[in-house]
């Protein structure tokens, strides 16, 4: 067992006007993960700390943290890996409710936004066909579990909080690419807008920090040139 | 019967004009970015050398004169260097947003069809000047 040293932003919104450091020392071995940790000071120290969790196996997309400022899952992240004080911050760019806990509303407004479902006229019952090559379309971009470490690793999100983001243009590149959708011209509006794809300025952190490497920042781009061909197409017609 | 208050008071902060500097990333980002501006001088000389071409023999020999300081022969070399960084990027970048073929492929199929060009062009004005 090695003690390591946490720095952990608190922020209690019934007596603190901003958020501030708070030093715990924790045990941890090489499978100590940094949601084990939080998990640890809320059991042992300090039981008001207030954390996201749920899966522990980087599936459901709760536990995202700033670690030293970088956006990370908790529970994909290990104590092992740093050797000096460990800062840990609730998500950048997002308003925080309390201690780690962050208001991702916004976030969920812009994934609904961008009608993340497959849109079609089929009323069968037969099941959809779909050959291997068709599904290898979208298939990295189905990945997401939603976790917004993308949106803490944009600084356009930071700048503007109406920008859509990676991971709903992520998500509606998705259903575009999708071959038993029908969708696309109802989400055209939404990505051709100045909060749509062209909000991006491709710095690329997004698929840096992306913890199931689905590349946001290369859907987001795929999606301008899907928005540019959408304005060509749209001057020919009457 | 009280009406309960919300004790919600969530707390955004600013990102900061210096949010770029926190960051090896963004600060690599704001370089890329930033290969425009020694960029912008060397098209400047482009023009102004156009523009000595059809003004005649004198102005034209004061545009080599100009050319040929120290200073702006070290600018220039700034802008190059800027355009091959900008270019490394923009080529790693390219074949994620439109997958065409094997990333290494595509990137080096830019590298070449560069190195062609640029041979071509340098070819042609050598055999010009
Ligand atoms: S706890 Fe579910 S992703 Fe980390």
């Amino acid at each position: 067992m090695t003690d390591y040293q946490l720095l952990i932003q608190r922020y209690d919104p019934e007596h603190d006007n901003e958020p501030r450091l708070q030093r715990f020392t924790v045990p941890g071995d090489h499978t100590t993960s940094v949601l084990d940790a939080l998990l640890y000071v809320q059991q042992k120290r300090d039981v008001t700390l207030g954390l996201r969790w749920s899966c522990r196996m980087a599936i459901c997309g709760s536990c995202g943290v700033m670690v030293n400022g970088i956006p990370k899952l908790g529970c994909k992240t290990f104590l092992r890996d740093y050797h000096s004080d460990i800062t840990i911050e609730p998500l950048a760019h997002f308003a925080v409710e309390k201690d780690l806990i962050v208001d991702m509303t916004q976030f969920l407004a812009h994934l609904s936004a961008i009608k993340p479902y497959l849109i079609n006229d089929y009323s069968g019952t037969a099941l959809h066909k779909q050959t291997p090559t068709q599904l290898a379309k979208y298939q990295q971009f189905s990945n997401c579990i939603n976790c917004g470490l993308c949106y803490s690793a944009c600084p356009q999100f930071g700048l503007n909080p109406e920008f859509l983001g990676p991971a709903a243009i992520t998500l509606a590149q998705r259903y575009n690419l999708d071959s038993r959708d029908n969708g696309k011209a109802a989400r055209m509006p939404q990505l051709n807008g100045k909060n749509g794809a062209w909000g991006c300025t491709f710095v690329g952190f997004c698929s840096d920090v992306c913890p199931k490497q689905l590349d946001p920042a290369a859907a987001v781009n795929q999606a301008k040139v899907e928005s540019a061909k959408d304005f060509i197409i749209s001057m020919f017609k009457p | 019967m009280n009406t309960p208050v919300s004790a919600r008071k969530p707390y955004q902060s600013k990102l900061s004009r210096s949010w770029w500097l926190k960051h090896n990333y963004y600060r690599l980002y704001m370089l890329r970015e930033a290969t425009v501006l020694p960029l912008l001088f060397f098209i400047g000389c482009l023009l102004y050398g156009l523009y000595c071409l059809t003004q005649g023999a004198a102005h034209w020999q004061s545009f080599q004169t100009f050319m040929q300081q120290g200073w702006v022969i070290a600018l220039n070399l700034l802008a190059f260097a800027a355009s091959l960084f900008h270019a490394k990027t923009f080529f790693a970048l390219f074949p994620r947003v439109m997958p065409l073929a094997p990333a290494w492929l595509m990137i080096s199929g830019q590298w070449l069809a560069t190195l062609l060009v640029a041979a071509g062009v340098l070819l042609l004005c050598g055999g010009w000047l």
